[in-house]
């Protein structure tokens, strides 16, 4: 273990007294402390800041990513969300603060921090020249792959990604979904153990969102630990284990997205065969969970209920008990999506 | 594990020159290469003014353009080395990769100076034949100028990438490259040699003066005259300067250059952010 320079200081001060003794070993331990968990844990942050001129990207963010997690990383534009990512990826330097993945500081040995990470940053583009089979045989040669290995998990990958088909043609005319997915097939290739997503569905179709998103979920149950930045809150509610808000450079919330699905308020559209009473309308209103209810049409409904999954499907019971025969009932705004909306200012997001 | 820095510097080099092979600056390169050779060795007897008897000045003639190929390999293969990565966004494909930035500058710095040496080669090899076909015997010390040539590649290389470190846009950093060589040190070593009297011995293009010269024998040596003009009853003297690099501080300067051009564009493009 290397000493601090705080610590060094204070070990070079003289001789030692028994309060001196005591706060040098408090120390030791602290420090002791917080490499074992920046060494156990998957990606590490600890007070960093990054600033670009006068503009402060990151302000001592402070996150911890256990292994096997995946982490959903949301904020609105110029949050800090990709500046966290380059720096996790060695693109960009921090002002102050640390990162770590896999215990090893990126700034300090970004080849062997990255050596065990794949990373899709915003969207790369490809050397026009070579085709993805030769662009993921660079990449896997710079990862020391043994190039039968190198072979065999491109066709496979170049296939989970659905781009078998071009897997020899030259990437200058691809469009930016066949970028992506190349991208993607490259970040795997070493098969790392962090993923690191900027935005992971960016630039595809419909088809190729549900298709990443579908990929995604594979990795997930395949033990990755996976950091993965968006804009789009269902697909983060979707597909991760955990859900971290950054605004202005600020984590805002980082918790399970059980956890915040039971903090939010989800809005419910209610549509019934017949007309809805007042009587119906306000037995509703009086349920201790339902913040509102706001009548759309004469047998449609929207209701906002605070807590989860459990509270939505009390009030479907309690719906059915006044009477009312249900046609239509489903989620209008996410239980995240008012986490949100509640901690991201409106002009910002 | 990653492997050892070396080998990723040659995996990057394999990689840069196989984008070199199928790029259009090769083509550009090589139909330059043609039309030089066209111009030495087709023309001549077609206009009926024939080929020097001599070997020394048949050499000197047909590497007398070598610089033009040079400067244009510097651009081509190294003027947007570095910014391109950043500017087309292929550094967010590689960067993230466990490989230190030194050894992506130096493998892809391997490659450009390969191709570029490639091309040099080819010209020189073809002017060697040529000469020898028709003169019987080649110029003294064409080995010498070769070895040369390859120095200035060097030295014109890593200014190249300097500027391809510095700029954030592949344009300027190609303009730059092709006027800085092409153009604004060619008019520094002319201004100062005729007008200013002093030997412009601290340039890269002057000392590359030494690729030509010393194919002359005896190596040429600086020439300053005064000459006394008499016009309408005023005498004036003029000094006419004629200025050689030497040799030995010429390859001092190259070195110069390649070193401190290449340690900067390390430096800069390790700092460098995306």
């Amino acid at each position: 273990m290397s000493l601090t320079p705080t610590l060094r200081k204070s070990l070079r001060k003289g001789p030692l007294d028994f309060q001196r003794l005591g706060t040098i070993s408090r120390q030791i331990l602290n420090q002791a402390q917080e490499q074992i968990r920046s060494m156990t844990d998957a990606i590490v942050t600890e007070h960093l800041s990054k600033q670009f001129g006068q503009f402060e990207a990151l302000k001592d963010l402070n996150l911890t990513i256990e292994p096997g997690v995946c982490v959903g990383y949301l904020g609105p534009n110029g949050a800090g969300k990709t500046t966290t990512i380059k720096i996790l990826t060695s693109l960009l330097r921090p002002t102050g603060g640390k990162a770590f993945l896999n215990g090893i500081d990126v700034v300090r040995n970004p080849k062997e921090a990255l050596a065990s990470v794949g990373a899709v940053v915003e969207t790369p583009q490809l050397y026009p020249q070579l085709t993805p089979m030769e662009i993921l045989s660079y990449l896997g040669q710079l990862r020391g792959l043994d190039s039968d290995v190198i072979r065999e998990r491109s066709v496979v990958l170049l296939d989970e990604v659905k781009m078998s088909d071009s897997a020899h043609k030259r990437t200058g005319d691809f469009s930016t979904g066949m970028k992506q997915r190349v991208a993607i097939a490259s970040a795997l290739l070493h098969d790392p153990s962090i993923l690191i997503f900027d935005e992971p569905t960016i630039g595809l179709d419909p088809r190729g969102m549900i298709e990443v998103r579908e990929l995604i979920m594979q990795l997930k149950e395949r033990d990755f630990t996976i950091f993965m930045s968006s804009h789009l809150l269902y697909e983060v509610q979707e597909v991760c284990d955990k859900v971290a808000i950054v605004d202005k450079g600020t984590l805002l919330v980082y918790d399970t997205v059980a956890n915040l699905s039971n903090a939010g308020e989800g809005g419910v559209s209610l549509t019934a065969v017949e007309p809805i009473t007042a009587e119906q309308c306000a037995s509703v209103q009086a349920l201790p969970n339902v913040r509102s209810v706001k009548r759309v049409a004469t047998s449609e409904l929207l209701i906002t209920v605070e807590g989860g999954l459990s509270e939505q499907s009390d009030l479907l019971d309690h719906v059915k008990s006044i009477g009312i025969r249900v046609a239509f009932y489903r989620p209008v705004r996410s239980a995240i999506e008012d986490v949100y909306l509640r901690l991201v200012p409106e002009e910002e997001s | 594990m990653p492997p050892s820095d070396l080998r990723q510097m040659a995996v990057v080099t394999k990689y840069e020159l196989l984008k070199y092979l199928r790029s259009k600056r090769l083509l550009i390169i090589g139909a330059l290469l043609a039309i030089l050779l066209i111009l030495n060795l087709v023309v001549p007897p077609t206009i009926g003014s024939g080929y020097d008897p001599d070997p020394m000045t048949f050499t000197s003639g047909m590497l007398a353009e070598i610089g033009i190929l040079i400067v244009l390999c510097a651009t081509f293969f190294g003027a947007d080395a570095i910014v391109s990565e950043f500017e087309q966004k292929t550094g967010l494909l590689l960067f993230p990769n466990a490989v230190k930035r030194h050894v992506l500058v130096l493998g892809k710095f391997i490659a450009s100076a390969m191709i570029s040496v490639g091309a040099v080669a080819l010209y020189y090899a073809v002017t060697v034949i040529a000469v020898v076909a028709i003169d019987g015997s080649i110029a003294a010390n064409t080995s010498l100028s070769f070895l040369y040539a390859l120095a200035y590649v060097f030295g014109i290389l890593a200014i190249a990438y300097l500027f391809s470190a510095i700029f954030r846009s592949s344009v300027y950093s190609i303009v730059l490259t092709f006027f800085t060589f092409f153009l604004i040190l060619p008019i520094i070593d002319s201004l100062g040699a005729s007008i200013a009297h002093f030997k412009p011995w601290f340039t890269l293009t002057f000392a590359s003066g030494i690729v030509l010269d010393i194919l002359q024998q005896p190596y040429p040596v600086d020439v300053v005259r005064t000459v006394e003009r008499t016009f309408r009853n005023t005498t004036r003297t003029l000094t006419v300067a004629q200025y050689y690099p030497s040799v030995p501080q010429a390859l001092a300067v190259i070195f110069v250059y390649f070193i401190v051009g290449l340690i900067l564009a390390l430096y800069i493009t390790k700092r460098r952010q995306m």
